[in-house]
């Protein structure tokens, strides 16, 4: 996991329980309004009894408008308080406090929005209603990280490409299912935000342990990263498998004692080393240029895209 | 030919629903085949917009906007690309226009994130004040930067631009259209060096050697790899020696 986490993009969200007291001590700068008084502590204050309407009205509020205001400062932060509103004024009922609640949601927040978001929100609206203001935080903090590699795992490498490559060739040979089974996915991963948001909502504070403590959901997590390193294996050849060049050249054979010339194809040479040769060299400089040189994905594909148009142009590919 | 306003209008409309809602609640809508099969549909030739739709998924397999990155805008490409293609010059006219297309939108994407940042710091100043109606608003404002970096090129692309992309492109050289045919078929090397990057290559390389092997030299399709791999994940978890950590926790 941490070396997943080991990205530019992802840092903010890569919290060890050692950052979550840092993290913790940070929100109390940027909030300096902060009421330590009301919930110093985490056994202060009556339990509320939420209602099942105000559970379910955060739930929607989360599962639909999440990230409608994603913004580079503080990213999913702004969805959060918003979706939280029910919670906060069921369980605050002074001004004062809902202020200070509010606030205190409104520090940065950013993980994988379909599985990450709906367990952490779930168990922060159970947190939420036994006033344990101080943990819900530390709870966003060390959560967002972890659950946004499961989640993105699971999503973006082990289901969207297998599903996307079935519904491209569909779709290639004309059949309406392709697009059809793209807009079942988003369906499906859509309607599983509302059991994974009970699911975190039942568990509570527990949620934080199953995660951290490296055990069911680590090794889960390692089990999709392993199919997803099979699949993407025989993915490279597969869809860059029309990468071929056309360059012939002269060769010059003695045979029986006679010398003469014959033209080869340097794709027939190629194969007959490595198969797919010319995708996997595509795949490692792109490679190179995202971690080597440290290059933004932006700009990785601006020089992919040139490099290629001007081999495709020449006529060399 | 030109697009008139209601069906760039229309398009543009769809460009913004697509995005807002896979922001949430992530309908998957911004998908190329899903914004390329629907624009299809409107312009009334759906097969170009499946194609330009699969082609564009095929190029955008591993990308993923890890942490909120910015990607190529293959929803705004396929919706671009099939149109302008519809208007006569088919497959290759859409996807010459739809790769720079994709590839131009990722401005316009930094450009919608940065934006707004205006309303955290606007609902900010509604948090202090108590005023969750306020807030409320800024929140359900976010979604304009976000949409409108969609809905206004996709409108002044088809509305002005159609009809001279579409005439400029046909009598393109040929040396033109095969180098974007080249990066069309090169740039799938990013999402996968992007989704390599992203993994633990360093502890768990092996396994992409036995998926590259079953492919390029025991030729199994990819399906009856992705089985495969299913397997090969439980195997390995199952020889696994539990941690002291996951008893407990068992």
């Amino acid at each position: 996991m941490p070396e997943q986490m080991n990205n530019e993009a992802l840092e903010p969200t890569t919290a060890t329980p050692e950052q979550v007291e840092n993290s913790s001590a940070q929100t109390d700068e940027m909030l300096p309004v902060e009421a330590g008084s009301g919930q110093d502590g985490q056994h202060n204050g009556d339990l509320v009894a939420l209602d099942k309407s105000v559970v379910r009205s955060a739930m929607w509020r989360h599962l639909i408008t999440l990230q409608w205001s994603w913004n580079y400062e503080r990213m999913q932060a702004l969805g959060y308080v918003y979706s939280m509103l029910p919670i906060i004024n069921a369980v605050y009922k002074d001004k004062a406090e809902r202020i200070t609640a509010m606030k205190r949601h409104l520090v940065f927040y950013n993980t994988n929005p379909q599985v990450g978001s709906p367990l952490i929100f779930g168990a922060t609206v159970a947190m939420e209603a036994q006033r344990e203001g101080e943990a819900v935080d530390s709870i966003k903090v060390g959560l967002m990280g972890p659950l946004a590699g499961i989640g993105d795992t699971i999503q973006a490498i082990l289901f969207r490409p297998i599903i996307a490559v079935i519904a491209a060739s569909l779709a290639l040979s004309g059949s309406y299912f392709g697009p059809l089974i793209m807009f079942l996915s988003g369906i499906f991963w859509t309607i599983l935000m509302i059991p994974l948001f009970y699911a975190g909502y039942k568990q509570g504070i527990g949620i934080a342990q199953e995660v951290s403590s490296q055990g069911r959901l680590a090794r889960f997590t390692e089990m999709v990263t392993i199919m997803g390193m099979v699949v993407i294996g025989g993915f490279v050849p597969s869809i860059m498998a029309k990468l071929k060049t056309p360059i012939k050249y002269a060769q010059t054979v003695t045979s029986l004692g006679q010398t003469h010339t014959q033209t080869v194809a340097l794709q027939t040479t190629l194969d007959a080393l490595i198969p797919y040769l010319i995708p996997v060299v595509f795949v490692a400089f792109a490679f190179w240029l995202l971690r080597g040189l440290k290059l933004s994905a932006v700009w990785t594909l601006i020089i992919l895209f040139i490099v290629a148009f001007v081999l495709g142009a020449l006529g060399w590919l | 030919m030109s697009y008139s306003v209601g069906i760039s209008l229309l398009l543009a409309v769809w460009a913004y629903v697509g995005i807002v809602l896979q922001l949430g609640p992530g309908l998957w809508w911004t998908e190329a085949l899903i914004s390329g099969f629907v624009t299809g549909a409107v312009v009334g030739n759906i097969p170009l917009g499946l194609t330009i739709g699969a082609s564009l998924t095929l190029i955008s397999l591993g990308l993923w906007t890890y942490g909120g990155a910015t990607i190529p805008d293959f929803q705004t490409g396929a919706i671009v690309g099939t149109a302008i293609g519809a208007l006569g010059g088919g497959i290759s006219v859409g996807l010459t226009i739809a790769l720079p297309t994709a590839l131009l939108m990722t401005q316009m994407d930094v450009l919608g994130r940065a934006v707004t940042t205006i309303f955290i710091h606007g609902a900010d100043h509604y948090a202090d004040e108590g005023n969750q109606r306020g807030l409320s608003v800024m929140h359900f404002l976010g979604q304009l930067p976000w949409g409108l970096s969609r809905g206004i090129p996709v409108f002044l692309a088809l509305w002005l631009g159609a009809g001279p992309i579409e005439s400029v492109l046909k009598t393109a050289p040929t040396w033109f259209s095969n180098g974007m045919i080249t990066a069309g078929q090169v740039l799938p090397a990013l999402g996968f060096a992007l989704l390599l990057s992203m993994l633990p290559l360093r502890r768990l390389w092996p396994y992409l050697l036995v998926g590259f092997v079953l492919f390029a030299y025991l030729q199994v399709p990819i399906i009856g790899i992705a089985i495969l791999a299913v397997a090969i994940g439980f195997v390995v978890n199952t020889l696994k020696p539990r941690s002291e950590g996951s008893e407990a926790n068992a």
